[in-house]
């Protein structure tokens, strides 16, 4: 009977997955918050409610060039194929529609919708601390602001048995968020309140500025998990830099005004916003109030608020003076006269708002350096803002440097004028290259 | 034949999508009417098309000339006078032509400069001061409708658009120390500070003073600090990389429309722009006194009606006067009777360069430089500035000092007597191209009556329609003029102290040579003037034969000055630009009785 | 297509060190004999004796071949509708029919012919002081050619020659950037910030090409 023992395994290994199955399904039915109440249509809530959904920058997925507002259609990439963002306009046959607003609530913060868990894609992870009358306010404007869109969902292109959603819900079980509605600490200051709530919520900075683990899960959500919160992760071929104040590579030397600046315009006088950061500033921090944008700031400036034991940014005069008297022998600098000193200058300060400073950027000082070799690489072009229309394009260079130029310019940005940026080996540089954008 | 494809009636047309076709793009969408923009060359902007490194190709379009109009399918003909057939002007030479989305202002030098206030009332002037017979009954120079005074707020507006870099040389009245003491009174000093001066201008400002001249910073488009714009766009220093002009600027510096307006109308909903839209015709209704559209051939090929209630005519000095001519708007100028005004009072500008020639341990650096910014200029032999009663001419020039830039093709400056070519040719290139620098007369040229613009009667261009014409030549009061204004350079260079100098002047007996590069001001065909008896347009700019028509650009100058005519022309249409704003968009109609 | 030794050519290596390796330029618009023409009139007319660089070193006669195959070449950049009036005043300036190519192929032509009448043979077959003394002749419109004027010919030979010393290496002459080098142009380095405010200080760096490579 030595079959015997093999079968009663997989008929056991069968009902755990069907077990499995029924309870994710069962969970993801039961997920949410039955209490919500639908809200007035009111021309004030849908205001706010448009007004929120710029801040959480909704459109970033699910709006596409050529198609209506809000439809969806955006191919997104994941380690196991592609899938399409959803049309979320009140269209009932295609798009939201037939939602309540405990559905919603339910798709926004617990990342269930049409019975099963979404793709992480979908950042209910940061989205979970929406208070409830942000949420109506969101489902008012998704249903009576947005124009309804005659736009079919496309299918997702992840392979059976890859696309199962049940393992979804227990990710969602073990490495999301509670859904729990923001509230702040009795006696914070409304500023800093203020600035949490939308930097851990709608914001969602740290789905790009967060690093993850293992299973894809953020390693901090909030000021109060540590250190690992918005200090600067990998997103594609881009290093999103460090939002606390931690030392070189991080926003430690910027004011809050500048940092208010920043996300109003996506330039100061420190640098200029590159990457799908731009897009942020484009459809979603401009946008923002004075008042919304300083709390943000205000919020950001007070992780490391105790201090850090890195010293601020100090500039030095030395490699320009090299360069004014005809010196470029140090490694690099040859490549920098010959491609970049024309816009950075040769004191690396560039043009305030025009072409960003490399001296004390916290992007070219930051241990990581994707982003300083990408944008060498691919060039970069400067958000075109209500407040600044005019557009500065820096072009690439992966046709004219080598790798090994790239490496060298790279190092000598990261090391000169007083900049404590570490290496970059050639192997990183000629990894960059390869991995297509 | 088939008949146009009829278009969607628009509020407003522009043919031509350079600076003028800007500033009034940006006015007339302002006012919220619905524009549709023409321009029969490619869209260009600073990315792609100026992007350093490969904008610094001085062959490609400093030689080839790739910014500019395609003489292939479009030139002009010219001809020295009535009695001659006019040939084509089949190469570049004398002057280049822009095209594309900004059109010439974006490969100009950006020398931003405002005349003086006599210019504008120069028949006046010149007679009150020197008699009514000073002027020669062949010279039919006249009075602008507008003065100095009435343009002013209007080239403070444009310099603070542009970023222009200069020093105020007469503010409020009061002359300044460091800037051109012969400028008319400005209301504001200017918008950025002006760039330090190229070694070349540095000498030559040495040696004015020790004569006794006034030198000042050239006023340069060429913003020399990072700036924005009362449009709120944001402008690039100038970093003196030596490709100016015949290039686009990669630093956002040089002030273009692209980097000055077009970023602020890039979103909106009331403005499209046609690329490859080559304007053939302006339509006029069956009474002639209406401007009804214009016919277009898009870029494939397809003819296409664009019915507007407004038309903007700024293609350019040449293209404005002969799409008047194609479309029948106005009658063409006869030089014989002196009857007709399209066509009429064709200027230019003539030129002179005293080289000098320094030794080995003086560095000129030349490759370091700008269209204006780092140049160095005096202005007390332009205009009227100094008493001409004995000088037997009208009109002067501007002397600036400094090359805009050491590109070896085009700019290399060897003393007279060098071979050519051969060992000697390549030793002379070493020892002089880092040691030598020019100094540039820059002077005006009048009006004559057999001096003007018509339509050839024998050369077509790639649509078959028949070329413009030109004819012209120099007269004795230019050769006066610039052997004046070049003795002075002259003795101004002496002063730098060169190992050597040479002077290219043109004397009487040398004929208008289309193979020289001269300068790009070229005027006229379609004049500012008091009365439809003297001109095309009146002080608004709006054409006295078609009310609903404005014609804008250097074609308004009734004779030349010395100055480079942007700062000019862009303040006339500023001031018309006010006026169809708070008067004609109101209540269309002719502005003036 | 028949090579004709032209020495060695050196070129420049990635990363801008320069290497010299010996390397024959196979033309693609000129013939066998209009290529000897080509080699021998540009290397008279910047010669490589005498210090610095000459059109050989440099690279002219591949320029010059490549922009006859570019619309330079083929004439896309004038106006050539007719009727021509090639006896226009020449302060009308270029009234002739004639595309660079057919200049290069008409004109070496006949220059060739005239050097056989005269000297009994093609011109590259000339001392080189014979062959500067029948450039000068043609340079005056001294010569008689039937087709294209002489004057015309080493009019668009001269201008292609200091074209294509001195313009960017990417077209194929001024290799290695020896021209600007022999000058002191920067190249294509368009950025002098630091020298604003050095004024009749000596420049120190040496060029580089719109490519990045450095000399």
């Amino acid at each position: 009977m030595r079959g015997k023992p093999l079968i009663l395994l997989l008929a056991a290994a069968l009902v755990a997955l069907v077990g499995a199955v029924v309870i994710a399904i069962v969970g993801d039915r039961l997920a949410g918050e039955h209490a919500l109440t639908a809200p007035a249509r009111s021309a004030a809530l849908i205001e706010r409610g448009a007004y929120l959904a710029r801040l959480g920058d909704c459109e970033a997925c699910h709006s596409i060039p050529g198609k209506p507002a809000f439809s969806g259609g955006l191919r997104m990439q994941t380690p196991i194929g592609a899938i399409y963002t959803t049309n979320i306009t009140p269209d009932e046959a295609d798009g939201i529609g037939r939602l309540s607003v405990a559905d919603f609530d339910r798709a926004l913060r617990y990342g269930v919708a049409n019975g099963h868990s979404l793709y992480p894609a979908m950042p209910f992870t940061s989205y979970y601390n929406t208070k409830p009358e942000d949420v109506q306010a969101l489902y008012a404007y998704f249903r009576y602001g947005v124009t309804p869109a005659h736009v079919p969902n496309r299918m997702s292109e992840i392979p059976f048995p890859l696309s199962m959603r049940w393992p979804l819900t227990y990710w969602r079980w073990f490495f999301a968020a509670r859904p729990v509605p923001f509230s702040a600490p009795a006696n914070e200051d409304a500023a800093l309140a203020q600035g949490a709530y939308f930097v851990d919520g709608l914001g969602h900075c740290g789905e790009c500025h967060t690093p993850r683990n293992a299973f894809m899960q953020l390693t901090a959500i909030t000021r109060s998990g540590g250190p690992r919160y918005l200090r600067g992760a990998v997103i594609e071929t881009y290093f999103a830099p460090s939002l606390r104040s931690d030392g070189p590579g991080s926003l430690q030397d910027w004011s809050e005004e500048e940092l208010t600046q920043f996300l109003r315009t996506g330039a100061n006088s420190r640098g200029i916003v590159f990457g799908s950061m731009s897009d942020v500033i484009i459809h979603s921090t401009q946008h923002m109030t004075e008042t919304d944008a300083k709390a943000t700031a205000h919020y950001l400036k007070s992780l490391d608020a105790e201090g850090t034991a890195e010293l601020p940014y100090v500039y030095n005069l030395g490699t320009e003076q090299l360069l004014r008297k005809g010196d470029a022998s140090k490694e690099g600098a040859f490549v920098y006269l010959n491609s970049c000193a024309a816009c950075h200058r040769p004191d690396g300060r560039g043009y305030e708002r025009v072409f960003p400073a490399l001296a004390g950027n916290p992007v070219v000082e930051a241990q990581n350096a994707d982003s300083v070799v990408s944008i060498i690489l691919r060039g970069s072009q400067t958000p075109r803002t209500v407040q600044t229309p005019a557009q500065f394009t820096m072009p690439g260079f992966a046709w004219r440097l080598s790798d090994i130029q790239v490496m060298q310019v790279a190092n000598f940005v990261r090391s000169s004028w007083g900049n404590r940026g570490p290496d970059v080996t050639l192997g990183e540089v000629t990894q960059l290259r390869s991995q297509a954008h | 034949m088939t008949t146009p494809r009829k278009l969607k009636p628009v509020d407003a047309v522009i043919i031509g999508y350079g600076w003028t076709g800007a500033i009034l793009a940006k006015t007339l969408t302002d006012a919220g009417l619905q524009v549709v923009a023409l321009e029969r060359g490619p869209a260009r902007d600073t990315s792609p098309d100026f992007e350093y490194p490969r904008i610094a190709d001085e062959l490609r379009y400093g030689i080839r000339g790739d910014l500019w109009q395609p003489l292939a399918a479009e030139t002009v003909t010219v001809r020295h006078t009535v009695n001659d057939t006019a040939v084509p002007y089949r190469k570049y030479g004398s002057f280049v032509l822009g095209n594309g989305v900004g059109g010439a202002g974006v490969h100009w030098n950006g020398q931003l400069w405002r005349a003086s206030p006599e210019d504008f009332r120069l028949r006046s002037h010149i007679e009150q001061r020197y008699g009514k017979h000073f002027i020669p009954s062949e010279m039919t120079i006249q009075d602008y409708p507008v003065s100095f005074e009435e343009l002013e707020p209007h080239f403070d507006h444009f310099e603070k658009v542009c970023g222009v870099s200069g020093v105020a040389g007469n503010l409020r009245g009061t002359v300044q120390p460091h800037g051109n003491p012969f400028e008319g009174p400005r209301s504001d000093e200017f918008p950025t500070p002006p760039l330090p001066a190229i070694y070349a201008a540095q000498l030559f400002e040495k040696a004015s003073a020790q004569l006794g001249y006034r030198s000042f910073p050239v006023p340069a488009a060429n913003s020399s600090v990072a700036f924005t714009n009362p449009y709120g766009v944001r402008l690039g220093p100038c970093n003196l990389c030596g490709y100016c002009e015949r290039f686009g600027c990669f630093l956002y510096s040089k002030a273009s429309p692209q980097t000055t307006i077009l970023p602020i109308l890039a979103a909106r909903p009331n403005l499209e722009v046609r690329t490859g839209a080559y304007v053939t015709r302006i339509l006029q209704d069956s009474s002639k006194k209406r401007a009804t559209g214009v016919i277009y051939i898009d870029e494939n090929g397809q003819e296409l009606e664009q019915p507007a209630d407004l038309v903007i005519l700024s293609a350019f000095q040449m293209h404005n006067v002969r799409l008047l001519l194609l479309s029948g708007i106005g009658a063409p100028y006869d030089p014989s009777t002196g009857q007709g005004l399209v066509g009429k009072n064709y200027a230019y500008q003539m030129c002179a360069v005293t080289s000098a020639f320094f030794a080995e341990d003086v560095h000129i650096n030349p490759f370091i430089g700008a269209g204006a910014a780092g140049l160095s200029a005096i202005d007390e032999f332009n205009s009227d500035h100094n008493d001409h009663s004995k000088l037997g001419f009208v009109g002067g020039a501007v002397i600036f000092a400094g090359a805009t830039g050491g590109r070896p093709i085009d700019q290399m400056l060897l003393p007279p007597g060098t071979a050519r070519w051969g060992r000697a040719w390549k030793a002379a290139v070493r020892k002089h191209y880092r040691h030598s620098a020019p100094v540039t007369v820059q002077g005006s040229v009048m009006s004559y009556r057999d001096r003007y613009l018509s339509l050839d009667p024998t050369y077509k261009d790639k649509h078959g329609l028949p070329l413009l014409r030109i004819t012209f030549d120099w007269h004795d009061n230019e050769y006066r003029m610039a052997a004046y204004a070049a003795s002075k350079a002259e003795d101004i260079v002496r002063e730098m102290r060169p190992q050597s100098q040479a002077t290219l002047l043109l004397k009487p007996g040398n004929h208008y040579d289309t193979r020289i590069y001269q300068s790009t001001h070229t005027t006229g065909g379609a004049i500012i003037g008091s009365n439809p008896a003297n001109s095309v347009i009146n002080r608004y700019s709006q054409s006295w034969e078609l009310p609903n028509l404005f014609i804008y650009g250097a074609s308004a100058f009734p004779q030349n000055v010395g100055y480079n005519p942007t700062g000019i022309l862009a303040g006339l249409a500023y001031f018309s630009a006010e006026k169809l704003k708070s008067t004609y968009l109101r209540s269309p109609g002719p502005l003036v009785s | 297509m028949p090579v004709v030794g032209l020495g060695a050519l050196a070129s420049a290596g990635c990363n801008g060190t320069p290497q010299t390796q010996a390397r024959a330029y196979v033309p693609t618009y000129f013939r066998a004999a209009e290529w000897e023409f080509l080699v021998a009139a540009v290397s008279r007319l910047i010669p490589t004796e005498g210090q610095g660089p000459g059109a050989i070193e440099a690279g002219v006669p591949e320029f010059v071949d490549r922009q006859m195959e570019m619309p330079y070449g083929h004439g896309a950049y004038f106006y050539l509708q007719g009727p021509f009036h090639p006896e226009s005043a020449a302060t009308l300036g270029y009234q002739h029919r004639y595309t660079p190519r057919e200049i290069y192929r008409f004109g070496i032509e006949n220059a060739n012919s005239a050097s056989t009448r005269v000297h009994g043979r093609e011109f590259a077959r000339l001392e080189p002081s014979s062959q500067d003394e029948f450039l000068a002749s043609m340079e005056k419109g001294a010569l008689n050619f039937p087709n294209i004027p002489a004057a015309l010919l080493f009019a668009q030979l001269l201008e292609n020659t200091r074209e294509g010393y001195f313009s960017d290496p990417m077209y194929g002459g001024n290799r290695n950037m020896v021209a600007w080098n022999w000058i002191g142009f920067p190249g294509a380095r368009a950025d002098f910030t630091d020298w604003i405010d050095q004024a009749g200080k000596e420049y120190p760096y040496g060029p580089v090409s719109v490519g990045g490579t450095r000399s």
